[in-house]
Parts: C-alpha cells; structure tokens; sequence
C-alpha cells in the first residue's frame, strides 16, 4: 500500500510481502484508493461522533495489530474436530485468519445456479462477477471499519445464486481465528447475492482455537433479489482476548424476506454494524440479536433500518446478558421516509443485569417522515425477578442452576430462531457454560 | 415432625406474625383457615424460606433441624413443599427441562442416583394421568400462559412428582371448577401416607370434605386462636369468623 494511513490503523494495511490481491484491476486499485483516503479523512473515531459516543477504540488501538501476512497451512481436519456442530449438515467453508483455506472446507455437491467460491479466487478467474457487488451495497462512502476493510481486502466468501436457485442445505461459514506470534488483524470479505426468487441459509460462525489476541475486521455485503429469501444466523464465540467488528450491509428488494440471528457471546471487544436498506416494497427484514457481556467485555451494537420505500417491514429484537463488569451499547435507529407509508417497525432491547457493575447503554430510535405507519420500540434493563428465583430453589434447585435456568429462559426467545436443533443445542450449551463461571455480584 | 413455636416475623417496619405455634405429627393433616391478610401465605413463604421476611422470634423445627437456618432449597432437599397461592410464570423455562432439574437437584441432594431421561419419562407420564392433566403442557414454559386452574394442578403436580415429606398448600382450590378441585383432592389423598404431613391453607369447607384433617386451624391476626378437629370448619361455615375472634379477644 503506497502511504500509510496516518491514523493509527497504519500497521493494519501494511505493505503484503506477494501484493495485493487483484492487483491491476483498475476498477479494484479505484476503490481501494478511495478507500484509503476515507481512513485518512476519517481518523480515530472519537467519543463525540455519534456512532462512537459510548463506545473507546482506544483499546482497539493499543494493541498495535498488525496485518495477517501468510495464509495458516499447517492445519488439519483434526484440529478443528472439536470446532464442527456435529449433526449440523451444510456446505461448509472454512477460512482461517480471514484466508479461505479449500483443505478444511467441504463444499460437497452444490445446486444448479449456485456459486460458492473464494474472494481471492473468484478476483483471479472471474473479477467481472464482482466488479458490480463489491461496495454495491455498502456504497462509495463508508465509515471507518469499512474503509479499513476495503482498502485492505484480501480475501472472503462469495455466494452467488441465480434467479430462482434453491439451496437445501444451509452453507455453513466457520471463520477460524488462531493466534500469531505478535497480534494480527485480518479483514474477510463476503459478499453474498441472491437473484430474485433465490432461498438460502447461511450459518456464519466466527470462532477461535485458545485465548489468542486477535483482531477480526468483517465486512458483509448482501442484496437480496425481489422475492429472494435469506436465512442467516451469525455466531460469535471467540477467545476471551478477541477483538471483533462486523459491518453488515443488506440491501433488499421487493418482497425479499431477510431473517437474521445474532448470537455474540466470544471477544474482549465486539462491535457490530448492521445496516439495511430497502428498495423495493413489501420486504420484511428481521434481525434478532442475543449477546453476553462478562467480564472487561464490551459488546456494542449499532442497527441503521431505512424504510426508503413504502410498505415494507423490519423487527429489531435485541437481548442482553450481562455480569461481572460487562458493558454492551445497543444504538438503534430505523428511518421511515416521507413516502414509506404502510411499514410497521417495531424494536425493541432487552437487558438483564446479573451484577450491579454491569453497564448498558440502550438507545432506540425512529425518526418518522410517514404518517401512516406502525411503528414501536421498547427498552427494559431487569434484574432476575426474586420470585422466579425463590419458585426454582423452593423445588431444590440451586440458587447458581436457578439463575442460569432463568438466564436461558430470557434468551430463549432469540435462540429459538436459530437454524436447527443442532445449533440452538449448540448455543445454549455455550450460553450455560459461560454463566456457569460469570460472577454475580 | 413440625415444630413452630412462638413464631414471630416482620415484612419491613409491619409484625405479620405474632406468636405463632403449631404442632403437626407425622402423617398428620392439617388445615388453616382464617381471614385474608392473616398471616396464612406469610406463614407458609416463611416455612419454605422466601427472602423478604425477618423472623424476629420462635423457632421451627422440621425433623429434629432448624429450619430458618436454611435456604430454600436445603429445605426442599429435606422434603419440605409449597404449592403456591400465586405459581409464577416461567416463560422460556421449558416445563419438563424443569422438573428434571427439581427431582434431579434432590435426589442427588439426598444421594440418589439422577434419573436418566427414560425413567424420567415414564414417571413423569404416570404422575400426569393422576391429574388428568394433558401431557402438552410439559412442552410449554413453566406455568406461563397457564389457566389459573392448570397452574393449581401444575403445583400439585409438582408436589406428586417430587414426593415430598411435608407439603404446604396455599390455597391451591381457589379457582378450582368442582372437577378440578375432585382431581386435585384425589391427588393430595393418594399422595397421603403415614410419613407424609400436610399443612393445607383454605378458605372453603368443601376441600375438606375430600381432603379429611386431623386438626383444624384458625389463623388470626398472625397467631393460631383456635384449634379443633374437622368439625371446627363447619362451625365456620356456618358462623363466620366474627366469634371465633371475639372468644380469642377475651381470651
Ligand atoms: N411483602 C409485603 N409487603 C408488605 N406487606 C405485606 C407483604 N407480604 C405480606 N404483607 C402483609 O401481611 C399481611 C398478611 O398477608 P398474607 O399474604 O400472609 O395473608 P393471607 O392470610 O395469606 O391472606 P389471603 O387469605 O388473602 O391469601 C397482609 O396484611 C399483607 O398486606
Ligand atoms: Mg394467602
């Protein structure tokens, strides 16, 4: 990269030793370039910009991660035995630190019209497949965390689906983060599109071999045909030491259905963007959300829903556990313009506060311009109710399990909108695990 | 077996119970009556160990132990069992995965070994058809969006899956239509044996037409003023409480 970023982040878009990807692709080079230049004008975000207000990177910043260099070779299927969801059948991908890593997949038979492929790969044997999705959705301008991002791109997903292809199986994205001998930033990109009438299911799960410090820097790029259906559920469960920022842009036309589960349970420091648009009338846009935050762990979500066309719906429901000293920001805002009449919105965020040290900053917004519309939103911060707790234990349980009882009770909701059985056992289990040693006071 | 004597206790600055005694015999049933705001359900979330309530004086003895040094759930490891007035609402706690969780917690507690989920079902299934109740509402969350009849019969329930030693029942036939309050009593009396005591809190004479005392308590302004045999809730059927409290005046 010629001239660093004067801004902190310079380490993360370092110079790579075989050069960058795609490298003479003039549509690419524009885009990086201009990308670059957003991560200069933009500097280090601080707390008076609204979208940083709650939320320090000066943490982030600390770390001084550098940009991952070789792709992780070593590894064998037997290292991460104990990462798969044993009855959870997919096409799986499997990249680790941000490098899809073809000997750990296992992609099997795909169906007609469906491309499953490699960023890197896809920018040597077909650029023009992407030249129109990459920024397509996120759009020229980008915050900080996309810029980064962008300028530095190297490698992701890519799902493709033609107009009305069918996938039944879901594919399962399994991003493996394993520490380097100094702290590394890696910076995957998928890009996911679906033609109109086209339905999958994609599980993002981002996990972590050990307590390794790492930086993960996503960035999500989904449009949505009209009629288009996508199921997507994302599962964070990453080392205690763990830095992560997701940027999740979903752009979404006419009748398309987008159902998406948060589970963000892993990291030291976790934020996460998710930004929806909607271009066509009658869409529904679910995002669900359920996140722990224990311990010097901070969890911050920030939610940007634009009802830019009429008659559309989205529904905002985020749940929160948190303990020990756990902070989580929950910043969510749905815009409804002046012709969107006919959307119904409705968020709404959850908090249940296991220890007094514990931390929340809920913010839910709407900013109307419609007059005929249905719209709501709702925050709780809780404890547990003494009552429920005194009905557990009056049956001989106790006071520990009673409380984890009830703390999966509260989260129910949102893991029951997980994909399977396999993953809702999967997350509850992890959900208890991690209650089971949260302190409560 | 239970043993309370002099029992006072304080919900803040307020003294709800003032000196209570009582006496219950292994094997033995007993009922308590009295006017609302008595003391009744106080007296029973005291016995259980519900937080909130400050025993200032007395002493109750279960088996030979101090029950007040307890918590709740020692107490229901020794076989102590409320059914609850108000059953609370569990959304999210899946019924079953908590009643698993309650038989398992005390057998281990005792040193039993915890059932697998076979046995577990079976059971299960065969204390259900006690209650006529439909085998749905185990794949429901705890009590929540239950009728208030099915909460009732849920505690019972509860109370026959977890046999307990000494079972207090808080008013579990209000609400009850005229079958339910036959199922649930036929449930309590096949639960009756020579080591089971039961304390059972109510307002109407007709559950101790199916569920026969050996004693009958009238509760008071926080304390035990009479006690007779079955024929004493009939005479209050009849008179009301107003003499009752006028002989403990004088008394
Ligand atoms: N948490 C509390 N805070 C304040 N007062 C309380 C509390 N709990 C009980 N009391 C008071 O103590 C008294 C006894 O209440 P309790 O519920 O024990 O009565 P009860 O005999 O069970 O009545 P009922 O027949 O209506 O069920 C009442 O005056 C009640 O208002
Ligand atoms: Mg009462």
């Amino acid at each position: 990269m010629n001239g660093a970023a004067p801004t902190g982040f310079e380490t993360w878009l370092a110079a790579r030793a075989d050069g960058e990807v795609g490298a003479g692709l003039d549509w690419l080079e524009v885009q990086r370039r201009n990308a670059l230049q957003q991560v200069r004008d933009q500097g280090v975000p601080g707390t008076k910009q609204e979208a940083w207000r709650y939320t320090s990177v000066k943490r982030l910043l600390e770390q001084g991660f550098a940009r991952v260099e070789d792709a992780v070779t070593a590894l064998q299927i037997d290292d991460i035995e104990e990462l798969l969801i044993p009855d959870l059948d997919s096409h799986r991908v499997v990249m680790v630190n941000g490098r899809y890593t073809p000997s750990l997949s296992l992609l099997g038979d795909l169906p007609k019209g469906v491309r499953v492929t490699g960023l890197r790969a896809l920018l040597a044997s077909d650029p023009d497949a992407l030249r129109e999705r990459l920024n397509g959705v996120a759009g020229e301008s980008q915050p900080l965390f996309a810029a980064l991002n962008t300028a530095g791109l190297d490698d992701g997903l890519v799902i493709l689906m033609d107009r009305g292809a069918i996938l039944e199986r879901p594919i399962e994205l399994i991003h493996l983060s394993v520490g380097m001998d100094e702290p590394r930033v890696a910076q995957p990109r998928h890009v996911v599109s679906l033609a109109d009438g086209a339905q999958a299911t994609l599980i993002e799960r981002y996990v972590s071999l050990g307590e390794s410090l790492y930086c993960t820097n996503s960035m999500l790029e989904l449009s949505l045909g009209r009629d288009a259906v996508l199921k997507h559920d994302r599962i964070q469960v990453e080392s205690p030491n763990a830095f992560h920022i997701t940027g999740l842009y979903l752009s979404q036309d006419a009748g398309s259905r987008y159902v998406g589960v948060n589970i963000g349970l892993g990291a030291a420091w976790a934020r996460t963007d998710l930004v929806t648009r909607f271009s066509g009338e009658h869409a529904e846009c679910d995002l669900q959300g359920l996140y722990l935050a224990g311990d010097r762990q901070l969890m911050d979500y920030h939610i940007d829903v634009d009802h830019a066309v009429p008659a559309c719906s989205s529904r905002e429901t985020f749940k929160g556990i948190l303990y020990g000293k756990g902070r989580a920001v929950f910043d969510g805002r749905v815009v409804v313009a002046k012709d969107a009449q006919k959307t119904d919105a409705a968020m709404s965020n959850k908090n249940l506060m296991l220890s007094e040290n514990a931390e929340v900053d809920t913010k839910p917004q709407l900013e109307i311009n419609a007059d005929d519309v249905k719209c709501s939103h709702g925050t709780t911060v809780g404890q547990i109710e003494p009552e429920k707790l005194f009905y557990l234990r009056s049956r001989g349980i106790s006071a520990p399990l009673a409380r984890r009882m009830l703390c999966l009770g509260f989260a129910e909701e949102i893991i029951d909108a997980l994909y399977s059985d396999a993953l809702r056992e999967a997350v509850s289990e992890e959900v208890g695990r991690r209650l089971e040693t949260a302190p409560l006071t | 077996m239970l043993s309370v004597k002099g029992l006072r206790a304080n919900v803040g600055e307020n003294e709800i119970l003032k000196g209570l005694d009582l006496e219950v015999g292994p094997g033995e049933i007993h009922a308590i009556m009295g006017p609302n705001g008595s003391g009744k359900s106080t007296f029973s979330h005291v016995l259980s160990g519900r937080e909130g309530y400050e025993v200032t004086a007395g002493s109750v003895t279960f088996e030979g132990r101090n029950l007040l040094e307890l918590e709740p759930e020692e107490r229901a490891h020794l076989g102590v069992f409320l059914a609850f007035q108000y059953p609370v609402e569990l959304p999210g706690v899946n019924n079953t995965y908590f009643l698993k969780a309650a038989l398992n917690s005390i057998r281990k507690a005792r040193g039993e070994s915890e059932l697998d989920a076979v046995s577990f079902l079976r059971l299960i299934k065969e204390k259900l058809k006690i209650l006529h109740l439909d085998d749905s509402l185990l794949k429901r969350a705890v009590n929540a969006g239950f009728s208030g009849g099915e909460k009732k019969r849920n505690e019972i329930f509860q109370m026959a899956l977890l046999e307990p030693k000494l079972a207090i029942l808080d008013e579990t036939d209000s609400g009850l239509d005229i079958d339910a309050l036959r199922v649930v009593a036929d449930g309590v009396n096949a639960l009756r044996s020579p080591e089971r005591s039961m304390i059972v809190v109510t307002h109407y004479q007709r559950l101790l037409d199916y569920i026969e005392p050996d004693r009958v308590h009238v509760l008071a302004k926080g304390r035990i003023i009479r006690s007779g045999g079955k024929e004493l809730a009939l005479e209050l059927e009849e008179k009301g409480y107003g003499w009752v409290l006028e002989q403990g005046q004088a008394a």
